[in-house]
């Protein structure tokens, strides 16, 4: 296990992340990708704490959880009212030409 | 006094204000309406307050410095607060009468969160400010949930959405270019960054500088915003197009100009492409625009282009130009939006043909339009021109000529649609002619912006003034 591989794992989570997010329709499946990209930061952090000493990357992952947790919670709640008001949880994300 | 408590008073009485709104309507069931002209009346005389009140100074650790670069930025939020609370009043009132304090209360933290954003100086703080603006936003685009006419199309739950999806994705960003930059470093201090740049560095500054793009709306992170205008309550995107990107502007000059000075040929040239793609994107897209919601939404994509330009110019001038820019911006977009959202409240609908005849149903709604239009698209005599003026000059002395030029010939594409809005206003006949009852609060607001854009574009100099003493204040410590 080197700093390199971690940093390889993260990017690819990161790239997994993007690709979900680029492609899946279901607000779900973007919520989870979003959820791989956030994590693969954390990885990042806590393997660069761990490779290079010191706890500034360990502090910084709990931040960084704190606010995520509580961007999902809203992001669930979201979800949920777009459910409730379409009997489904599709979400077309490049609308932009829509008029 | 307590220090601390001096360099957050500002900050720490709008929390306050968040939890006694909420506390105020869960053990008193004091009326919405109340909540929100006290909410209003609390963040005026906090804006008073900071005119008196010295917040400069240094929390131990220099996670935290306040000073008059701070205070610009605070005083510019309050003021938005207090015009997006006012805006909306009389809308939640009539829409969703059972859940106000809740509005008023988000709205507040979020408020927080800009506050504290100009003056952090380490990672963690600005992080964890940036999210405590960011988070409300998301549940406030979704407010009208299902609620609401049954004409209307109900976009809530998917502007909410789109916002949130967008932010997450761009917050991931973030995080992740700021491990591999905190990492490098070991140290979360702003300033922290060596002389010599590793490849992972400069990987992570493009990651953050995309990641924080986003609240900006620039370009390629904008596609949330003409469906989020479009699906959010009115009075709120009103809010929304204008505070959060103040708060963007104060998170990308923090972490470009104080952290970054010495790196500028790295970010430099990014934020110059950026904006250029801002403007561009923006001004063209805009043009078959037939909602007023979705038009204003991409020329607001176009005017935080001209923004970064001023930040990419990488000079005090062009700093001071983008705080003037973005402060006549606030009051433009804002009341451009009020007077859409009163004249959509009395006709049902957000297109631009519905503001026809509006001049005829309510003459100073339809004179107070044309200004706020003619102020976007940078007409002499109204501040807008003066705010695109100074920002190019400023970008010029830079040496970004040629994005300058760009700037120019685009922004004459933006003359077509917001004088094609202005001439449905004026020219065109409505089909009601039937006067337009406002809130009082909007009107309130849409005056408060209709004075300050005439006022300055009249007289921009005291603006001019306390723009560039912020910006001196800021680059003398960097």
């Amino acid at each position: 296990m080197t700093l390199m591989n971690c940093i390889l794992l993260a990017s690819a989570l990161m790239a997994i992340g993007v690709y979900g997010l680029a492609t899946r329709k279901q607000a779900v499946a973007m919520l989870l990708s979003v959820e791989l990209m956030a994590n693969s930061a954390n990885i990042l952090f806590a393997s660069f704490a761990h490779f290079r000493g010191g706890p500034t990357g360990q502090v910084f992952v709990l931040f960084a959880l704190a606010i995520t947790v509580a961007e999902v919670a809203v992001g669930l709640a979201l979800v949920m009212l777009l459910y409730r008001r379409h009997g489904d949880t599709a979400l077309d994300l490049a609308s932009e030409a829509r008029q | 006094m307590n220090a601390w408590l001096q360099v957050f008073s500002l900050d720490f009485a709008v929390a306050a204000l968040a939890l006694v709104v909420l506390a105020l309507d869960a053990f008193l069931r004091i009326p919405g309406r109340v909540l929100g002209w006290l909410t209003a009346g609390v963040l005026a005389s906090v804006l008073v307050a900071s005119f008196f009140v010295d917040t400069s100074g240094v929390v131990p650790h220099g996670v935290y410095e306040s000073g008059a670069w701070v205070v610009f930025f605070k005083r510019l939020f309050l003021v938005a607060g207090l015009l997006g609370v006012m805006g909306s009043i009389d809308w939640l009132e009539e829409r969703t009468p059972r859940r106000q304090a809740e509005y008023y209360a988000l709205m507040l933290f979020s408020l927080t969160g800009m506050m504290l954003v100009p003056g952090a100086r380490d990672w963690v703080l600005l992080l964890v400010a940036f999210e405590l603006m960011g988070i409300p936003l998301y549940v406030l685009a979704a407010w009208a949930k299902t609620d609401g006419p049954a004409t209307e199309p109900k976009l809530g739950p998917e502007a909410g959405l789109k916002l949130f999806v967008t932010g997450v994705a761009s917050s991931a960003f973030t995080l992740f270019g700021l491990a591999l930059v905190i990492g490098e470093t070991g140290s979360t201090a702003l300033s922290a960054l060596p002389v010599q740049l590793t490849p992972l560095h400069t990987t992570g500054m493009l990651m953050v500088i995309g990641g924080l793009g986003f609240k900006l709306g620039a370009v390629p992170f904008h596609m949330w915003v003409p469906d989020t205008y479009q699906g959010a309550p009115t009075p709120f995107v009103a809010f929304l197009s204008v505070a959060p990107k103040a708060g963007g502007l104060a998170a990308f000059s923090v972490v470009m100009l104080s952290g970054w000075a010495q790196h500028v040929a790295v970010w430099g040239p990014a934020l110059a492409v950026i904006a250029g793609a801002s403007m561009v994107v923006g001004n063209v897209f805009a043009l078959p625009q037939t909602d007023a919601r979705r038009l204003l939404g991409f020329s607001g994509v176009a005017q935080i282009g001209a923004v970064l330009l001023a930040i990419a110019a990488n000079t005090q001038e062009g700093l001071a130009m983008a705080l003037f820019f973005i402060s006549t911006y606030v009051f433009t977009n804002l009341g451009a939006f009020l007077v859409v959202h009163a004249a959509a409240q009395s006709s049902g609908g957000h297109e631009v043909s519905m503001l026809a005849g509006l001049s005829r149903r309510s003459p100073w709604l339809g004179a107070a339009l044309l200004v706020f239009l003619l102020s976007l698209a940078g007409i002499p005599f109204v501040v807008g021109f003066w705010a695109k003026l100074f920002v190019f000059l400023a970008a010029w002395r830079a040496g970004l000529s040629g994005l300058v030029i760009l700037a120019v010939v685009v922004a004459v594409l933006g003359l077509f649609y917001y004088l094609s809005v202005a001439r449905s206003t004026f020219m065109a006949e409505g089909t009601s002619s039937e006067p337009i009852r406002a809130g009082l609060g909007v009107r309130l607001s849409i005056v408060v912006c209709l004075l300050a854009v005439v006022g300055l574009g009249l007289w921009p100099r005291p603006l001019v003034d306390e723009a560039t003493r912020a910006a001196s204040a800021f680059m003398q410590k960097h």
